[in-house]
């Protein structure tokens, strides 16, 4: 990962933040000005850098933590936009990111009952709630989607 | 990574296997906003592991479950 890597990390976050969703290689490569392959290549390097993390065996976006590229239990509303998270770790991290206020959407993972979270200047509405990590930080990128 | 109602939301979920780590709500947001705040910062550069471990410390996540590799 270089430089320019980083620079197409860069062009990817923000191509994700504004469109409320994963941009495409081809989007990447139109608003930087470099061609698909180029970028699929590029992703390649930062997926490798645990910088975004690609579906297996592809070169589509699955994570540019802490947004997800698809459907997740876990929705996060800020700014008038919204996005999918990869957990509830990113949940908070979406805000975080934004510098901004927001709401999480979720649901208590035992029992599905629906959980509102509002953040307002880093803290959450509900400080009731529990967070559980079950893979320890050594293992996290051993399967980071399981994780 | 998930969101709790309580507790005993916790162990139910668990269902006999061991226990990672919980933290409140309170102690998530700010390990987030420690963790995540730079993510979209024009001037990003990767984080290398001590940095991360760093932040860790920082919250008081100081056990070996919160070692990094």
């Amino acid at each position: 990962m270089d430089e320019r890597d980083v620079a197409v990390r860069n062009v990817t976050y923000h191509l994700f933040v504004d469109r409320g969703r994963a941009p495409t290689n081809a989007d990447v490569a139109t608003a930087a000005g470099a061609s698909a392959d180029e970028i699929r290549a590029s992703w390649r390097r930062l997926h490798d850098a645990h910088a975004i993390v690609l579906h297996p065996g592809t070169s589509e976006l699955r994570m540019a933590n802490p947004f997800s590229a698809v459907a997740s239990a876990f929705r996060v509303h800020a700014g008038g936009r919204s996005w999918y998270a990869n957990c509830a770790w990113d949940a908070f991290g979406i805000c975080a990111a934004l510098h901004v206020d927001g709401r999480i959407e979720t649901v208590c993972a035992d029992c599905d009952e629906a959980i509102e979270c509002e953040i307002r200047a880093a803290r959450p509405s509900d400080e009731s709630l529990l967070f559980h990590c079950l893979v320890p930080a050594s293992a996290w990128w051993d399967d980071i989607v399981f994780t | 990574m998930n969101l709790f109602r309580s507790e005993e939301h916790v162990l139910r979920w668990l269902d006999g296997r061991e226990p990672g780590a919980t933290l409140s709500a309170t102690k998530l947001s700010e390990l987030a906003h420690a963790w995540w705040s730079d993510r979209l910062d024009t001037d990003w550069q990767p984080h290398v592991r001590d940095q991360n471990q760093a932040i860790l410390t920082s919250l008081g996540l100081t056990d070996d479950f919160w070692q990094l590799p």
